[in-house]
Formats: structure tokens, sequence, C-alpha cells
């Protein structure tokens, strides 16, 4: 029990790194999709102790969404957007590498000085949770590419999933779905701009995205 | 009439509004009116519900999902004026592109359904008593308005809304981590899941929350929730968004969308105040943000030629001035709320007239903007009054809110914050006051219609400008009972 | 003295060649080839052994050098390596150290013999040697000192002994990242696919093969046998790493140990036949990787 949890935080902490390191824009996706999956399987194991359908429901809808529908949607995207095989990066790949290293024990540090009372099974996923975060935000920020500032902000939500795991566990399912689906009309919103974007400017890399200025 | 009807109402009558408008078949005109309809309606399924939360204290349904106070109350009544008075100005404002061939009947079903969404969302924020239902209601109200600023599709307005989709989602995700650091923090002091969420149970074990927790919740929420507000520096989408979008969205956005978000802020103030012992850790940091988001506002209007970027950096530093009023608390909290609706219906108005004399310039710049007294009265002289306003000229409901706000100052001895505040305004009002002079006194440039008014027109304009003459001379009575009521939400006993 | 202590270096120079005839099989096999029979590589360094070496008069007595310190590093490191359940006849506290170091010397004297000739070739083979070991370096160290930490020992021989069952239970996640750390370190170290490819003819893509193209007779089986040992020695350390696994099934620990390398062996031998050579510049990408990789265990396991 205790050795999946953490074998399953590590791929966490290992996506996010292959993340950092991806040179291609495929590679991308498919690594949202597992944490999707590794997302789904966290929920699953903190409620382990009393299923309840309600829990699967949640649990199988957040790995149908994160790990089918929303690579599906980013790939289309790429697809229909003509996006670039490769990544293009503001930070290089091995400076960022190095920099997510550096990030673990930071967040570490961020996470034993939250004097907060964690969920008692899933305690130990709350640094990895605040790495998550970090990623998704230097990956915003890191990378040209529009599609890439997605991935980087579907990384940060799952980080915020994760973290509200090891925080309170459950979350009223209104909540829950209402923000499930906040994220999915995201993703769908950001496709259709993304597409937009491509036709009108033959391009999308946001540092090209600055004629208003002042 | 029952009080969940009413509520209930008015969520599901936007979504109505929204189906009917996407039917297939309507002409634009039937669909901006409809607009209108719809928006008037919902004002009308609020106005009692309001009245009864002033009367009659908080309304609370199905087990405090929903709840209305006199804060939310308050804000209510801010978002259906500046809904109704847009949604009028809409109808206008399209109605002429629509006539000049720019705006068809797909754009007009895109517009309508997206304002009603936006509509429910902003309601679901200020009726829904769970800070996670807040939180979907603000994260929705991104969504629905990011296509709001495209409806037409040029390169500069998807740029602008990118920026806009971008920024706010991921600022808005920060502030769902705050809300979950408050909900871990009820639930360790003994609530359960639901209730660990909901304002009201919150705000009853507030001693018992553990501070530090809820220090750095609030941090993650100023960051997540300013950056929808504007407040500096995380305010860089929004400039870019008001002047891309179209004039009656900009209306909507500076006017009340704004607001929710600062809404969502001043919902957790009295709480993390509370645990930390009312040490005016929270307030302190308002003010910080505030004063910082004037000072940045005031620099950047200084050299500003466009007329709507020129309202946009009024929305930053009057946003600052209420976070400013906030935090310092008492009699300023008082003015803040009272310069939220001041601020809210004189900006919609400097929108709609900048809107409007864009459309008749065929530009926003304000250098090519001249005379508009002349050429246009009714909407240059709206335009030369909200300006005025804006930057507190005298007899103006804005100079009294923020005169109070300086008072609030004097009265807690935050001269610093006093120092500072008035060179920022003193800035402000340099800066943007050449602007306003020559916009309408300037030589009217030749070639350009003059416009006549239609009788709505001088609605539009006068009605929100003779509220703020009025209430900058003279305060009903219920007004100033119905603002110590929503302040008394936040804490603050007058 | 424990005689049966030396069993562990002997047997390694007795099988060493073996190790690498089982990757030859593996890849030839996986290629749809017969491949060469299994004792080639012994033929070989027989036929090269008999032979007299040439030696070029641009140069001195280091090119002659070379050969010889890396055969004598690599027999020196055999001893500092546990086989099986029998423990080296050496054991020390840090001696993981002096086995880097000592492996590092051979390459310092290899490189030194390749400059030496004056061929711009081997110059090039040189400067990419050193640049990829000198990226390995760090992953190798940080990999054993996570083992250190993992089984609360400071020899090579107590840590693969520490390596049990129970270790595997309990922290699977770390001993996994050491594995992959280790496994790059050796493809890397020992000129493997993806980093180099031990069979190409091309100079221009080479970089271990290189170094040693001026080398002859006795000299080139030296540098050969001594390559060999380098990959056992580092195949064993994985060997020992996953023998728990064998002995899960009820082997005796040399059984295990023996299935162990031959897992590795075959391991390297797939992973050369799915797997492209990198292009040279991701090379340091996929290095830093791994150091981090390792880092990565290292610090989960030291909170």
């Amino acid at each position: 029990m205790k050795m999946l949890l953490e074998s399953l935080l590590l791929a966490l902490i290992l996506s996010n790194l292959v993340l950092l390191g991806s040179t291609r824009v495929r590679n991308y996706v498919k690594v949202i999709a597992l944490q999707g999956f590794i997302l789904g399987l966290l929920t699953l194991l903190l409620h382990l102790g009393a299923l309840s359908i309600h829990t699967l429901l949640l649990s199988g809808g957040s790995i149908l969404l994160k790990s089918l529908v929303f690579p599906w949607l980013l790939i289309r995207a790429i697809r229909e957007a003509d996006v670039h095989a490769s990544v293009e990066p503001f930070v290089g790949y091995n400076a960022s590498l190095i920099i997510g290293v550096l990030l673990l024990p930071f967040c570490f540090w961020l996470a034993s000085r939250l004097p907060a009372q964690l969920m008692p099974t899933m305690a130990s996923s709350l640094p990895i949770a605040l790495f998550t975060m970090a990623s998704g935000l230097f990956l915003i920020v890191a990378r040209k590419k529009a599609l890439t500032q997605v991935v980087g902000y579907l990384v940060l939500e799952n980080g915020i999933y994760v973290s509200a795991l090891a925080l309170v566990g459950e979350i009223p399912w209104i909540v829950e779905l209402g923000v499930l689906l906040d994220i999915f009309v995201a993703v769908f919103v950001m496709g259709i701009a993304l597409y937009q974007i491509n036709r009108e400017f033959d391009h999308i890399y946001t540092d090209q995205l600055s004629s208003l200025k002042g | 009439m029952n009080s969940s009807l009413l509520l209930w109402g008015m969520l599901i009558l936007p979504a109505i509004g929204a189906a009917w408008v996407l039917l297939p078949g309507l002409s634009v005109q039937t669909i901006l009116k409809l607009l209108v309809a719809g928006v008037l309606a919902v004002s009308a399924l609020g106005m009692p519900l309001i009245w009864q939360v002033f009367a009659a204290g908080p309304v609370q349904l199905v087990d405090g999902w929903l709840f209305l106070d006199a804060l939310s109350a308050y804000h209510l009544v801010v978002l259906l004026v500046v809904f109704s008075l847009s949604s009028l100005f809409a109808m206008r404002y399209f109605g002429f592109e629509y006539r000049s061939g720019i705006f068809d009947a797909l754009q007009a079903r895109k517009l309508a359904a997206l304002w009603f969404g936006t509509l429910a969302a902003m309601v679901l924020v200020l009726i829904s008593g769970n800070l996670g239902l807040m939180w979907v209601g603000i994260e929705a109200t991104t969504l629905l308005t990011a296509f709001l600023i495209c409806v037409h599709l040029t390169p500069v307005a998807l740029e602008a809304m990118w920026k806009y989709l971008l920024i706010c989602s991921v600022g808005v995700a920060f502030a769902f981590m705050g809300t979950i650091l408050v909900a871990s923090c009820g639930r360790a002091a003994g609530l359960g899941d639901t209730a660990a969420l909901q304002w009201t149970r919150l705000m009853a074990v507030a001693p018992r929350l553990d501070p530090a927790t809820l220090k750095m919740g609030f941090l993650f929420l100023l960051v997540g929730y300013g950056t929808k507000v504007g407040l500096a520096p995380f305010h860089n989408w929004l400039p870019d968004a008001h002047s891309q979008a179209p004039a009656p969205v900009s209306a909507l956005f500076s006017g009340f969308m704004l607001n929710a978000a600062l809404y969502c802020l001043m919902r957790y103030v009295p709480l993390v105040e509370q645990s930390t012992g009312n040490a005016g850790w929270s307030r302190q940091l308002l003010v910080g943000f505030g004063i910082l988001s004037i000072l940045l506002a005031a620099a950047f209007i200084i050299f500003q030629h466009d007329v709507k970027r020129l309202l946009a950096y009024h929305s930053i530093e009057h946003m600052g001035i209420i976070a400013l009023g906030i935090g310092l608390g008492g009699l300023g909290t008082f003015a803040a709320l009272f310069h939220v609706f001041n601020h809210s219906i004189c900006k919609s108005l400097g929108f709609f007239c900048a809107g409007r004399l864009g459309q008749l310039y065929q530009t926003h710049d304000m250098r090519s903007i001249v005379g508009a007294l002349r050429t246009a009265p009714v909407w240059g002289g709206g335009l030369l009054g909200s300006l005025l306003a804006l930057i507190g000229f005298a007899p103006f409901a804005l100079f009294m809110s923020e005169f109070q706000i300086m008072q609030a100052a004097v009265a807690s001895g935050a001269f610093w914050s006093l120092g500072l505040f008035v060179l920022g305004v003193g800035v402000v009002f340099v800066g943007a006051l050449g602007h306003a002079i020559t916009i309408a006194f300037g030589e009217p440039v030749s070639g350009i219609p003059a416009e006549a008014a239609g009788w709505l027109d001088r609605v539009i304009v006068y009605l929100p400008l003779s509220a703020l003459l009025l209430l900058g001379v003279w305060m009903p009575g219920f007004v100033i009972k119905a603002l110590e009521q929503a302040a008394h939400v936040l804490g603050t006993a007058l | 003295m424990n005689y049966l202590a030396f069993s562990a270096p002997l047997s390694a120079l007795v099988l060493a060649p073996f190790l690498q005839s089982v990757i030859n099989r593996t890849k030839a096999t996986l290629a749809g080839r017969q491949g060469q029979p299994l004792l080639q590589p012994y033929h070989d360094l027989w036929k090269l052994l008999r032979k007299g070496a040439v030696y070029s008069s641009v140069t001195t007595v280091i090119f002659r050098l070379g050969p010889t310190v890396s055969l004598a590093t690599g027999i020196m490191a055999l001893f500092l390596l546990p086989l099986g359940g029998f423990p080296a006849p050496l054991a020390f506290a840090g001696d993981f150290l002096l086995l880097a170091y000592l492996l590092g010397l051979g390459r310092f004297f290899t490189v030194l013999a390749a400059l030496d000739t004056g061929s711009s070739f081997e110059g090039m083979g040189a400067s990419r040697e050193v640049l990829f070991s000198s990226l390995a370096e760090p992953a190798l160290l940080l990999a054993l000192a996570t083992l250190c930490r993992l089984t609360d020992a400071s020899s090579l021989s107590a840590m693969l002994a520490g390596v049990n069952q129970d270790l595997w239970l309990g922290t699977l996640p770390a001993l996994l990242i050491v594995i992959c750390t280790l496994g790059v370190v050796l493809l890397a170290e020992n000129c493997r696919i993806p980093v180099d490819d031990p069979t190409t003819h091309l100079e221009l893509t080479m970089i271990h093969e290189v170094m040693v193209l001026d080398h002859s007779g006795p000299d080139l089986a030296f540098n050969n046998y001594g390559a060999t040992l380098k990959l056992w020695v580092f195949s064993a350390i994985l060997a020992g790493l996953v023998m728990p696994l064998w002995q899960a099934l009820g082997l005796p620990p040399w059984l295990a140990f023996g299935a162990g390398m031959l897992t590795v062996a075959i391991a390297i031998g797939v992973t050369e036949s799915v797997m492209a050579r990198l292009r040279m510049d991701r090379v340091p990408k996929l290095l830093l990787s791994a150091s981090l990789l390792a880092t990565l265990a290292l610090f989960l396991q030291q909170r």
C-alpha cells in the first residue's frame, strides 16, 4: 500500500522531469495522459478503505478526462494548428532538467513549512504536488509555443489536484464536478483559441504575440 | 415570492436565454432585444431577493450551498445595474455595427449566448455559500468571457484573448490552491468535507483555524483572485483585454468582472483576520497591493494614447483604491464598498462613450478623438463626465468615496499609505485631465458626421451620470444602511 | 587469508570475454543471424597475443604504457568486486570510490596513448571519451552513494550483500532508479549503443574504438581484454542488484548471480538491438538525466 503510493508519486516526479527534458510536443501529450492515469490511481488509493460509487465515478471520470479526452484534444489541436514537432524552449532542456531537480528540495522544504493537518494516508504526496505545480508553471514561462503553455496549465492543475488529495482528501462532489468541467472547458477553449491564432498569425509562438504594449 | 424560487430563477433564466438565442433563424435585432429582455428579467427577479436580504437578513438555501448576505446582495445590485446598462448599450452598439455590415447573426448568437452564460456565472459567484462553488463561478466567467473579447476575429483581439485566457486561468488555478488550503484548515478544525468549504461554517470556527496555513492559503488566493482583479503586478492581461474587447464587453469586464474577483477576496478577509487575532495581516497585504496598483496605473495613465487602454488603467487604479479601502478597515471598508458601486457605473459609462465615439471617429486614439463635445454632445459629454468622475472631480460620488478613504487613512494613522495614495491620485488627476480636455473641447475634426442621439442613448448616458452626481451630494438613508450592513459582514463596526 | 575469496576475481578473469559473446549472440539472434561462436573472443585474444606489435616512430613510451595500465587497473578493480555470495578479497569503507578512480585511471592512460599518436581522429575520439565519461562519472558516484544510503554500508561488498529481497520490497522505487542510472552508465562507459557503437567502422562516428586504432598485437589484446573486464565490473554490480529476484525463485546465490549476469548481458544485447545510436549532441542530455535521476534517488532516500 505504502509502496504503491510511493511508486505512483515517484512516477509523478519522473513524469514532470520527462516533461522538462522533452524535446517533442507529442511526448508532452503522452506524459499528460500518463499523469492523468496516475492521478486517477492516487484517488482510488486514497479511498481504498471506503470505496463508494461516487469515488469510483469521480476517479473514473478524471482518468477518462485527463488521460483520454485531454490528450485527444491536444492531439487534435496539434494536427489542426499544424504545430511543428519540436518544443523550442526559452530555457534549454538540460538547464530545465537541472532546475527541475533543484526545485524538488525546495518543494519539500515548502511542504515541511506548511503545518497543515494532512490526510494521514496521503501526507507524503504534498511536496510532490507542489513540485508538479512548480513544473507546470515553469513550462508555461520557459517554452515558446502556446500549446506548451496549455500543457503547463494542465500540469499545474494536476499538481493542485494532488494537493487537494493530500490536504483535504475529499472535495464535495458538486465542487469537484464543477472544477473538472471548468478545466475541460478551459482546454477546449484554449484549443479553439490555438486554432484561431494559428489561422490569423500562421504561427503559435507566444513570444511573437507582442503587438499590445503599454 | 419564495426566495429559493427567485435564487434558482436567477441561475436558470440566463440558461434559458442562452438556449433561446441559439435557436436558428433569429435576426440580429431580435437577438439583441432578447438579450436586453433576459437581463432585465433577471434583474427583476433579483430585486425582491435583495430587498429581503437587507430587510430581514441573510438567505440560506440548499444546506448553505446557496447563500446571500448583505455583502453579496450589495454586489448583486452592482452586477444587475451594470449588466442592465451594458445590455442596453450593447443593443445600441451592435445595432450600429449591424447596420455598418460588420456584425452578423452568427456573431450575435455567439455574443448573446456567452453574455447570458457570463451573467449566470457571475450570479453563481455571488450567491454561492460554498467557496469551491464560488471558484467554479469565477473560472467559468474567465472561460465564457474569453470569446467575448474576440467577437471580431482580429490578430490583436486574439492576442489579447490568449493572454487573458492563459494568465487568468493560471491565476485562478492559484486561487483554487488557496481555497484548498483554507478547506484543510476547516477540516483540521473538525468540519466535514462540505462544511469545510462553507463560508458561514468556517466563520463560526474561525478562532480555531490554524493561522499559518490560513495565511499561506490567503497568499495563494491573493495572487490568484488578484490576477483576475488586475491588481499590480498581476495586471498584464487587463489593458489588452479591455482595449480589444467590444465596448459593451469592456464595460462588463471593468464594471463587474473585476469586482466579482475582488468580492471573492473580500470573503476571505474577515476569516483570516479573525483567525490571526485581528492583527490586520491580510489587510496590510491589501493595502500594499492596492497602493502598488494605484501608483503603477498612474504611471501608465500619463503616457496613454488609446482611450480604452486609458480606461483600463483607470480600472487598475480603482481596484487598487478599493483594495486599499478594504485594507484600511473601519470607515475605509464602508468607503471601499461605496466606491465599488461608483466605479462600476462610472467605468461602464466611460466604456460606453469611448466605444460609441470610437465607432464615430473610427479610432480609439485620443489624439484623433477631439472636439467630441461638439461632434456628439451626448457621448462626448458622457466621456468627459466619466473621466472627470474617475479622476475624482469634486461633486461626483467617486470623490466622496475617495475622500472617505483618505479620512479612514488619517483615522487609522496610515500616513505613508495616505501620502502614496494622494501622490498616485494626484498624478492620475493631472495626467487624465489633459486627455479629457482635448477629447471634449478640441477643435472638431472635419468629416465626422454629427451624431443625433436617441432617447435611449440619453438614458444610457444621463442615468449613471446623474446617479453619480446625486450620490456625490446626498446619500439616501437606505443606501447608507445597506452599505453599513455590507461593511459589517467584512467585520467592520462603524 | 581465505583463498576462496580469490575465486571471484579469478572467475571474472576467465569469464569476462564470455560475457561479451553472450551480448553478441543476443544481438545476432535478434537480428536473425546465427552469430559467431561463443568462444570467438577467446580465439581473437589468443590470435592477437601471438602477433608482434608495431609502433609508430612518433610515439613515446606513453603509447606503450596505455594498454598495460588499462588492463592493470581493470584487474585491480576486480579485486574490489564481490561476486555472488563471495565477498571481494579487498573490502574497506569507501572502496567504491577507489573502484571509480581505478577505472578513471585506466581511461586516462588510454586517452593519453591516443593523444600520443598525434592522429587527428584519435584526438577527436579522446575528446569525446573524456567529455562523456566526465558526465557519466557523477551519475556513477551518485548511484553508488544512493546504494550506500539504501544499505547503510560503505564498502562495495557490504553494499551488494545488503541488497536482498527485503530491500527490494522496501525501497523499490529508489532501487529501480539506481539500476536505471547504473545501466546508463554501463552503456556509456563501455561504448555501447545508444552512446557509442562498438562495431562501427567509420572513424568519424567512433568514440572508444578510434582511440585504439594504432594499437596492434598484444597491445590491442590488452586493450580489448581490459574493455571486457570493465564491462564485467559494471555488469557484476548490476547483477548483484538484480540477484535477489533470482534468489526469490529459489536459486543458490552463485547461480542467482550467474543468472543475473546473463540477465544484464541479454538486456544490453536487446538494448543495442532495438535502439538507434543517439545523435552526438544528445548524449550529454542522456548522461545528465542519469545523474539527475541518481540525485533524485539520493535526495528521496536522504530525507
